[in-house]
């Protein structure tokens, strides 16, 4: 079970860092979500699988043959913690496209960066003229 | 160090009196630390305040010299960085107290200068502050007893004095003078740290005081040493090629100019050539460098000097010049060279403090420093004219004063050594002849003469200003005429920790008609004829400097331009702004070291035996891995929120199938969450281009990025697995679960017992983030949305939604309840209510679904917030540690403080759920 798990893992990173080098912001962001899931599971892989039963133990039975529980306790704040970042990138997403409308991944720092304040004209050539349009759909 | 007589004969009577080293700085710098409020507070007295910290040190040092002067050291240490063995060692002989002398002493002088000089300035506070760390630095300079800590003064010293030289940050001229001093004198620490780590090494002790010669002397690291060595105090003291930063270091404030550039400071690489000279005198390499760079140090400040037509940079060529005579006079390592040495240090920092305080009084007054504006101004300013005169005559090597001496006895001192001797002394008449000339040039052109042609009317300024450069003079004029008091108590000691062996120390005013007379009498026949020719000469210098037109500054200036350009070259091929292309050499880089470090693991990985598949999970993995796939290539926009579900709900399927039902239902809940999210935001956006950079090499890169990143993670994870799982973590957690935590769900008892501090860190930045993310989400301005969304607008979903609504909370709140013994928990029963919720608002429309629901999801936040910290604090005022479970058996049902924390985390994910979800909604788009 573990080496199917590792190579979904390895695959599921593969695809996520593909989405992460789009020039598409849109699909930038689902790869936030694609690494997160790859992440999760390799966690869980590392706890090794073949327990026969989830990990809950009753007073009579002898602990046996239980889940290890520390790397579900993990991955299960992971995924909470990574839906929060997924909404994070999103609400991002959806503000820069409002601010600055749609861009490629390469021009979105450029685009938000605003030039340094002791940026002079003159001393060092003109200063690029950056505009911040409310651009709305 | 071999510091001849002065073997420490501190015995443990006096170890108060040692500790009283440590007190010395602390006093400075606790008054540095308090001088900003001292300043607001006492506007007018405030220097006369200040002053007593310095002078009090003074007297201290004063007190000691009996001691010191027969030979005793006070030594004392406190453990620093154990570790490395370094210690804060601090040790008083007899170069450190002349040292501590002449900073303390001038330093309180400079202090109250300073209040009447800047005063009404509205960063006078700051200034005494800085004046009053770096007194700290400087005497921490030359107490210091271990090389490290040396080191961390020494740096300290370039940083106040960066803060000096900048203090008039308005002016881009001060700016620039300030970082190339700071460039200059801070490269030169770094050879410096260097340096003293290979000597450290070498002589195996890291106090300069256990240094032994023997132990250096012909090792094969020498040659660096020394020359490391020399870079650090050769840059410090403004030797020639790096004498550029001092003239500059004049843009700052007069005092700052007469206390560390010509008192104190600069002659920091002189303290530490003269400390290390017992030690790395002996080879030959020393004493010719230290001659070589001396004299075209003093040759060609002297002749820059002349040169300038401003008092201020006039002084300080002659402060370059002094320095490069000094390092001679090391060099020479005689025993009337080093006397000399000593000499001619303290007359120095007694005259130049005194003519640089008299050359700000002036400008204060007259309102310039251009020689040729200023003259008949004995009149006007008797008093500051009086010292300036006193102390001109000292700089000039007229006698009776200190002055005179210690040039004849550098004459003497050179004359010794033979040949080079001879031709040494011929710099040092030229020299001297010069610097004679100057101190004309300063005393006749300025006070005598006729009234020059002032922007200001002059005045005699206030005592706070002239007794500092009388003291001073007065000073240098007492220790020449009574020779024989700084000669028993001052100069004896000194010399002996300069000087390798014995030196017999004895000052005379008249020692007959000497060789060394001689060079006196030409050197003033000489000083006097240059003054009479002064502006021929200057002229001829300035047609020569315009022949060759070569000027340091300009390149220094060329050099600092290629190294920004250089460095702006380097920067720009990492630092292109470029996500992606960070992130393909990020990947790239971490994929092929973790592969090539696996490589040799492939036979381990083949034989490791793995628990066999399950059907469950194989069908788990392939839709997860199909959603990936589909949300990365396919255009479009709700293929791809169906294909991220995909991915996500593969996963929950395989979580299912390895046993895992909590983890496999939160990724459930948040899986359905993010699609509603993903949905909402999408739908206002255009359609999504199918993946794949435009040129092909591009797409090439990428794909093999994402292969080889791939392919290394699993090879990773893989290598991983086919360990044996170290450790019996997951055996403890089952075994005292039931006991320990009194819950049968072992996940959900590690959440919220075991590990609750890491949940209650991890809440904590679901709540942030959702705060964050909620008003970029709003956008500006929002408003709750009256109506649900239009696709909902059903009669019949309507009202089968509400119920199914109401239903969903009630499992959330069993989920809850449950979440301790059978799958369920805080967080899974704060994702199921979110969805519920979620369902009555896209139906409703926020504003109904608050009047539904009656709260604010922020107050829900921070409710739950303050659930998990009172589960904690619970613990705490029991006298157990935070976050300790308590437990009660009420009719037999368990309640416990891990409950109540459940509570909180439910209640914190439900309302971050739930605000990021209503500003969305209610955005107006």
């Amino acid at each position: 079970m573990e080496w199917i798990a590792a190579i979904t893992t390895g695959g599921m990173a593969g695809f996520g860092l593909w989405m992460l080098l789009d020039r598409n912001l849109k699909r930038v962001v689902l790869g936030v979500a694609v690494l997160g899931n790859a992440i999760n599971l390799g966690v869980l892989t590392a706890g090794r699988f073949g327990a026969q039963q989830a990990a809950f133990v009753s007073a009579g039975s002898g602990a046996d043959d239980l889940a290890n529980p520390l790397p579900q306790a993990l991955v299960l704040t992971a995924i909470v913690i990574g839906f929060s970042l997924f909404i994070f990138a999103l609400a991002l997403l959806k503000r820069t496209r409002e601010l600055h409308g749609d861009h490629s991944t390469d021009l979105i720092s450029s685009m938000t960066e605003q030039p340094a304040p002791d940026w002079h004209a003159g001393e060092h050539g003109a200063a690029p003229e950056r505009e911040h349009k409310e651009t709305r759909p | 160090m071999a510091a001849g007589v002065a073997t420490a004969i501190s015995g443990p009577h006096d170890s108060k009196q040692e500790m009283r080293v440590f007190y010395l700085l602390s006093v400075i710098a606790l008054t540095g630390v308090l001088a900003p409020w001292v300043t607001r507070t006492l506007p007018q007295r405030a220097g006369w305040v200040l002053m007593l910290a310095p002078l009090s040190v003074f007297i201290w040092f004063v007190a000691q010299i009996p001691a010191i002067g027969e030979g005793a050291v006070l030594s004392t240490s406190v453990s620093w960085v154990p570790a490395l063995g370094i210690e804060l060692a601090l040790r008083l002989d007899g170069l450190s107290l002349l040292f501590g002398l002449l900073i303390s002493g001038i330093g309180s002088l400079i202090v109250l200068y300073a209040g009447a000089y800047l005063h009404g300035h509205h960063h006078l506070g700051r200034f005494h502050a800085y004046l009053l760390l770096f007194m700290l630095a400087m005497l921490g300079l030359v107490l210091a007893d271990d090389f490290i800590a040396m080191f961390v003064f020494w740096e300290l010293t370039s940083i106040t004095s960066f803060l000096l030289i900048t203090f008039n940050h308005q002016k881009g001229e001060s700016r620039r003078a300030a970082l190339q001093a700071l460039l200059i004198t801070g490269g030169g620490g770094l050879a410096l740290l260097a340096g003293l780590i290979l000597l450290g090494g070498v002589s195996d002790t890291w106090r300069f005081s256990e240094l032994q010669a023997h132990l250096v002397e012909g090792h094969v690291l020498l040659p660096a040493i020394i020359g490391l060595v020399l870079l650090g105090c050769f840059t410090k003291s403004a030797q020639i090629p790096f004498h550029l930063w001092l003239p500059n270091a004049m843009n700052a404030p007069t005092p700052v100019s007469a206390y560390l550039h010509s008192a104190t400071m600069v002659k920091a690489g002189i303290y530490l050539l003269a400390r290390l000279n017992p030690v790395l005198g002996g080879s030959v390499g020393w004493g010719t460098l230290l001659i070589t760079f001396g004299a075209a140090t003093a040759v060609l400040g002297a002749f820059l000097a002349f040169r300038q037509t401003d008092l201020k940079r006039l002084l300080a060529y002659t402060t370059v010049t002094v320095l490069g005579q000094l390092t001679m006079l090391i060099g020479t390592n005689t025993s009337y060279g080093l006397q000399a040495f000593v000499l001619y240090l303290v007359a120095h920092s007694l005259y130049k403090g005194a003519l640089f305080m008299a050359v700000g009084a002036i400008d204060h007054a007259t309102g310039t420093r251009e020689i040729a504006r200023l003259g008949g101004l004995i009149k006007l300013m008797p008093l500051t004219g009086a010292a300036v005169a006193l102390a001109a005559f000292s700089n000039a090597g007229l006698p009776p004063f200190f002055g005179f001496i210690a040039k004849e006895f550098k004459y003497t001192g050179l004359i010794e050594m033979g040949t080079i001797g001879w031709a040494v002394t011929l710099v040092m008449i030229l020299t001297n002849a010069l610097l004679f000339a100057a101190a004309c040039l300063v005393f006749i052109s300025t006070f005598l003469g006729r009234r020059g042609d002032y922007p200001k009317t002059p005045h005699e300024v206030s005592l706070a200003m002239w007794i500092g450069p009388m003291c001073l003079a007065i000073g240098g004029f007492l220790l020449g005429a009574w020779n024989a008091w700084p000669e028993t108590w001052l100069v004896n000691t000194a010399v002996q920790a300069v000087a390798s062996g014995p030196v017999d120390v004895r000052l005379y005013l008249w020692g007959g008609l000497t060789p060394a007379v001689l060079a006196s009498l030409l050197t003033i026949g000489l000083g006097i004829a240059f003054y009479c020719v002064r502006d021929r000469l200057r002229a001829l210098l300035n047609r020569i400097n315009s022949a060759w037109n070569i000027s340091g500054d300009l390149l220094w200036d060329r050099l600092l331009k290629r190294v920004f350009l250089f460095a702006g070259l380097l920067a720009a091929r990492f630092q292109h702004g470029s996500l992606r292309q960070h992130l393909v050499l990020l990947s790239l880089t971490i994929g092929a070291v973790l592969l090539f470090s696996l490589w040799p693991a492939t036979q381990t990985i083949a034989d490791a035996q793995f628990s066999p598949p399950t059907l469950l999970g194989v069908i788990g993995c392939l839709i997860a891995l199909a959603g990936a796939a589909a949300a990365a290539f396919l255009p479009g926009r709700l293929t791809l929120v169906g294909a991220l579900s995909a991915c996500g709900l593969g996963l929950a399927l395989f979580f299912v199938s390895v046993n895992a039902p909590d983890v496999a239902m939160t990724q459930l809940m948040v899986e359905t969450l993010s699609v509603i999210f993903l949905a909402l935001v999408f739908r206002r956006m255009p359609s999504i281009p199918a993946s794949g950079a435009r040129a092909p090499w591009k797409r090439r890169l990428h794909a093999g990025a994402a292969i080889l990143f791939g392919a290394s993670v699993t090879g990773a994870l893989l290598f991983a697995v086919s360990q044996p799982l170290p450790g019996n973590l997951a055996d403890w957690y089952l075994a005292n679960s039931l006991e320990g935590g009194h819950g049968a769900n072992v996940v959900n008892v590690i959440l919220v017992d075991f590990r609750a501090f890491d949940t209650l860190g991890e809440i904590l930045v679901v709540a942030l983030s959702a705060l964050a993310a909620a008003t970029l989400l709003a956008g500006s301005p929002r408003r709750a949305a009256q109506s649900g969304e239009p696709e909902f607008a059903s009669v019949l979903l309507r009202q089968g939604l509400r119920p199914l609504a109401l239903l969903m909370l009630g499992i959330a709140v069993l989920v809850l309840w449950r979440g301790h013994n059978l799958p369920g928990g805080g967080f899974i029963g704060g994702l199921v209510a979110a969805c519920a919720m979620t369902v009555l608002m896209l139906t409703f429309g926020s504003a109904n679904q608050s009047r539904l629901a009656a709260f604010k999801p922020t107050y829900l936040i921070g409710i739950g917030l303050a659930c998990a910290a009172l589960a904690g604090i619970l613990a705490l005022l029991a006298g157990q540690p935070f976050l300790t479970g308590l437990w009660a058996f009420p009719g037999g049902l368990p309640l416990g403080t891990p409950l109540l924390f459940d509570v909180g985390v439910f209640l914190t994910v439900f309302g971050s759920a739930m605000h990021m979800l209503t500003q969305l909604t209610g955005a107006r788009r």
